[in-house]
């Protein structure tokens, strides 16, 4: 029901995230060399039309590393996301669907799974085996496989006893039809896209706390939004700058995939009823 | 007539609730002809639907069908729906055996699964609800034109969808194939329905309170158009309502039930006619059809 104002927010949060997944399709293709990057004639300079963000402790340029800083989230968020919402949908069909034991079974291993604490968990992961973010990315995905799946199967469940749907049996559908195009795609589309964009969001935060936290995730001198905050933060009274743009970047980004998620998903609910 | 399309011996049906087992079918049988319509007449709680469902294999709940067999004959080939299953639903009074029921379901949901469609669909009551409501109503009848006839490409079966909507009178067939089901009237949708059901090309049509909901001139309308759509006499059609009228207008002959028992069976002509003796229960049936005419 919100009209305009929702459509604005869909646009302004939907150009966001369009420019970031942009910039993380072009981001590889941009070379960048870290250390040439390092110039102490221009340490903490503010925005000109040379720096447009400004520069670093070391003299680099802001802008482009946080357009390279892209790669530390951007392929894993995808994994997650793809990782999460698709275990999540099958797993949560299957126990919506089957009876008996393969029921208990999958609902079983997903109680399992969602008794570990994501973040503590990711972050033992981290001190035991020093993964790549890759790795905590697709564990990360796991990790929220069991709440996609609870939603999708009451859903399922839910639907089982429509008449339309059994109509469709009537009909001589397969099952498979029905599960996957009919439950799946037509009625839990909204839900999947809100809580990808969730995951995605959600692996962005954790790269960042990992990045920041120093030990983990991605290693000076290669850029990524979480250590450049880091490494800024104590010049943040000499210069706002270089700690200002990446710090944004993050709050605005995650605060955009989470907004663009709710927004479109509502708007497809408003238009299933 | 030759061998029936569908026989029925002996259907027993029943439920647990709350206070104990109850039997809501209690041993009934019917048999519909090829090109036959067969009008099942009966008041709510009489069994009739449960019945369809179970003739069907869509009978859910426990423990459902107890007893009787169910045989489709599609061509040469014939299936007796329940055969062998007499001992997967084990019959303590009180004690619900759910994993046998759900193994009953699942062995006759694989029997009847080719035959879903190709030899019988449903029409429901209720028809906003039988349509799926995130498609337009031209892809759902498109579905089950993908299903009955695979070689035609993607325009041959839109041109084919139009053309069922067409047949099922709709006034704008064109409009209706691209809206969805909120966007129609009952009865529009209950023609819809109709149209996908068909599209299917099933030889039996079981049509389930199909004008229950729906206002006096819609239901007329809906009476009307299975009248034409069956009038060639290519299928086959189990009609079940509460409305003698509508029975009686319908079908070449007419079952009645009460509380689980087949209490009549005769030619839809005798029973206009008023030939022959009645049970009581017919006989009210047919005196308070008569006032209703009357008024």
């Amino acid at each position: 029901m919100g009209g305009k104002g929702q459509t604005l927010a869909l646009r302004i949060s939907g150009g966001i995230v369009a420019i970031v997944l942009l910039l993380g399709v072009i981001a590889p293709f941009i070379g960048y060399d870290p250390v040439a990057d390092v110039d102490y004639e221009a340490q903490l300079l503010g925005p000109s039309w040379a720096h447009v963000f400004g520069t670093d402790g070391q003299g680099r340029d802001v802008a482009i590393r946080l357009v390279k800083g892209t790669e530390a989230f951007f392929l894993p968020g995808l994994l997650a996301a793809a990782i999460a919402v698709i275990g999540g949908a099958l797993a949560g069909a299957v126990a919506g669907y089957l009876q008996g034991i393969g029921r208990s079974v999958v609902l079983g291993g997903l109680q399992l799974l969602d008794t570990l604490p994501r973040l503590v968990f990711i972050i033992l992961l981290c001190t035991i085996m020093n993964p790549s973010i890759t790795l905590i990315a697709g564990v990360a995905g796991l990790l929220f496989v069991p709440a996609i799946a609870t939603v999708i199967r009451r859903k399922v469940e839910a639907l089982g006893s429509e008449d339309y749907i059994l109509a469709h049996v009537a009909h001589g559908f397969s099952p498979a039809r029905i599960l996957l195009y009919h439950i799946l795609w037509l009625q839990c589309r909204p839900l999947l896209i809100r809580q990808a964009t969730f995951v995605f969001g959600y692996v962005l935060f954790v790269e960042t706390a990992l990045s920041y936290l120093g030990d983990y995730g991605v290693q000076e001198p290669s850029p990524s939004w979480g250590n450049m905050v880091a490494q800024t933060r104590d010049l943040a009274g000499q210069a706002p700058w270089p700690w200002l743009f990446p710090a944004l970047a993050i709050v605005v980004t995650i605060a955009a995939f989470l907004s663009f998620g709710n927004l479109l998903a509502r708007r497809d609910e408003e238009a299933i009823r | 007539m030759t061998a029936p399309l569908l026989s029925v011996r002996g259907l027993v049906i029943e439920f647990d609730t709350a206070q104990g087992r109850r039997r809501v079918v209690d041993g009934i049988s019917f048999e519909l002809g090829e090109g036959e319509v067969l009008g099942i007449l009966g008041e709510s709680g009489s069994g009739k639907t449960v019945s369809t469902l179970a003739v069907m294999g869509l009978v859910e709940g426990n423990p459902g069908v107890v007893g009787g067999e169910v045989t489709l004959r599609n061509g040469a080939e014939s299936l007796a729906l329940f055969e062998g299953l007499e001992g997967v639903i084990k019959r303590r009074a009180g004690k619900p055996d759910r994993k046998n029921v759900r193994r009953w379901q699942r062995m006759v949901s694989r029997r009847m699964r080719p035959l879903w469609g190709e030899m019988m669909t449903a029409v429901f009551q209720n028809p906003r609800h039988s349509l799926d409501p995130l498609l337009t109503i031209g892809v759902q009848v498109e579905e089950s034109i993908a299903l009955a006839e695979r070689s035609l490409d993607r325009a041959g079966r839109r041109a084919r969808a139009v053309e069922w909507l067409d047949r099922v009178q709709m006034s704008d067939p064109e409009r209706v194939y691209r809206s969805y089901a909120h966007e129609l009237s009952g009865g529009m949708c209950q023609r819809a329905m109709i149209a996908v059901a068909l599209a299917r090309a099933p030889r039996i049509l079981v049509a389930d309170e199909p004008t229950t909901g729906l206002d006096t001139t819609v239901r007329a309308e809906i009476v009307g158009l299975f009248e034409d759509l069956l009038a060639d006499r290519r299928r086959s059609m189990l009609y079940i309502s509460h409305d003698i009228r509508e029975v009686l207008h319908l079908s070449d002959r007419v079952i009645v039930m009460r509380h689980g028992r087949i209490v009549e069976e005769a030619t839809a002509e005798d029973l206009r006619a008023g030939r022959g003796e009645r049970d009581p229960y017919t006989a009210s049936l047919l005196a308070a059809a008569e006032l209703g005419e009357a008024l």
